[in-house]
């Protein structure tokens, strides 16, 4: 009787270590991608800070007043960019994702653009309007590919077939902590005007509504491409964390499991002993 | 020759940044160049060479897309792509004209011919700033 308990209780930690093998595999890995992708994410910063501030300088210091671009709209009819990961184990960031999405689209009319795999399975399953399901791999989203998806957006946007563009994705703060965000891409938020770089207004290369029309969709790819970035190295930590408990757990069960394998050797030992003790005493 | 303060961003990150005497770029305009001391100015950036003047030396590069902005404190461009011709792999960027021309022969719709054309305007950028060198 013993000797079976004992036996199950090798396998299973036999189990558990191959288990274990896996996670710490997937941690360093997660590890050293997180690395490369915290750099990416710094880099990938500055674009759109200096367009943005750029966009706000032509908006506040011309004649354009009612530009497409930032008239509020009511949102009624809203694109949600949802940027998820390719894979899951890494604890709850994709759920963490959908689930920020769900509460910003109540009460509107939602059109979806998945990034990443699951982001796409989910949206799929659910059989939501989708707006494009082009970008699938979420790693493999490339500068050119962002923006290629921003020109498209803002085409939508001006013909009017949605009337704001909402960001989801989960913003990377540190290694140890990422959080859920939306962001509106459009209409533009109004220019923050604390600190205006100029003291007069500056000489405009050609008429401001075309600079505009034509910075717009560079300056949407921007953000999609730092968000894509961010997303990535979210998911990075993300998974890292998640395995970095796994491989606790799995530490933790191995010394309970060699707790109780001894305490079955233990008994048996005992048992064998007390048998030939009264075998003897028999005789 | 005076300088100026000069910062090159793009997606991927600062590209170029110190001082420079001159920086010629596209506009949707046609080609402006700005020196130090240039009143400030706003223009959006098309496809095609940028000349850096920086120490004496001139320095090409090709450029696409993006934002050129001129303040008191310095000189922003800040492009789609940027590439010193010495950075171009030209037999790739040939492989990208043959590939592109390709597509424009067989796109069905006015959408995949608008992309091949950027496509096309890119790489032919791209060779001749890299034939320049």
């Amino acid at each position: 009787m013993a000797a079976t308990s004992m036996n199950d209780i090798k396998a299973r930690m036999k189990s558990v270590k191959s288990t274990m093998q896996i996670t710490k595999a997937m941690e360093l890995v997660a590890t050293s991608k997180l690395r490369k992708a915290k750099e990416s994410v710094e880099r990938s910063r500055p674009f759109h800070e200096i367009l943005r501030a750029a966009i706000d300088e032509i908006e506040s210091s011309n004649e354009i007043k009612d530009s497409v671009w930032s008239m509020p709209t009511e949102g009624k009819r809203t694109l949600f960019i949802v940027i998820a990961g390719d894979r899951g184990l890494a604890g709850g960031y994709n759920s963490n994702v959908f689930k920020t999405c769900k509460s910003a689209a109540e009460g509107t009319e939602p059109l979806y653009l998945p990034v990443g795999k699951k982001a796409l399975e989910y949206y799929r399953h659910r059989g939501v309007e989708i707006f494009s399901d082009e970008l699938d791999s979420v790693g493999e989203v490339s500068v050119g590919d962002s923006l290629a998806i921003a020109e498209r957006i803002c085409e939508g946007y001006k013909a009017g077939a949605y009337d704001k563009v909402i960001l989801v994705y989960t913003r990377f703060v540190s290694m140890m902590s990422e959080i859920p965000t939306t962001e509106v891409v459009l209409p533009l938020e109004p220019a923050n005007e604390s600190a205006p770089l100029r003291t007069s207004d500056p000489i405009m290369g050609g008429d401001p509504e075309e600079i505009l029309e034509a910075i717009i969709p560079d300056y949407v790819g921007g953000v999609i491409n730092s968000a894509v970035r961010e997303a990535l190295a979210s998911e990075m930590a993300a998974r890292r964390t998640a395995m970095n408990s796994a491989n606790k757990n799995a530490e933790e069960m191995i010394d309970t499991l060699m707790l109780r394998y001894n305490r079955a050797r233990q008994a048996l030992i005992t048992q064998e002993i007390t048998e030939i003790v009264s075998g003897s005493e028999a005789l | 020759m005076r300088q100026f303060s000069l910062e090159i961003v793009t997606p991927d990150g600062v590209m170029w940044q110190g001082d420079a005497e001159s920086l010629l770029v596209r506009t949707h305009d046609g080609d402006v160049e700005i020196l130090a001391g240039h009143a400030d100015y706003l223009a959006s950036v098309a496809t095609g060479r940028a000349r850096i003047i920086t120490g004496g030396t001139e320095r090409f590069a090709s450029t696409q897309g993006g934002f050129l902005s001129v303040t008191r404190e310095g000189v922003k461009l800040v492009a789609i792509t940027f590439e010193f011709a010495e950075n171009i792999d030209l037999e790739r960027a040939k492989r990208a004209r043959e590939r592109a021309e390709e597509a424009i022969s067989r796109a069905k719709n006015d959408r995949d011919i608008v992309l091949a054309k950027a496509k096309l305007k890119r790489a032919i950028s791209r060779i001749n700033v890299a034939e320049m060198k």
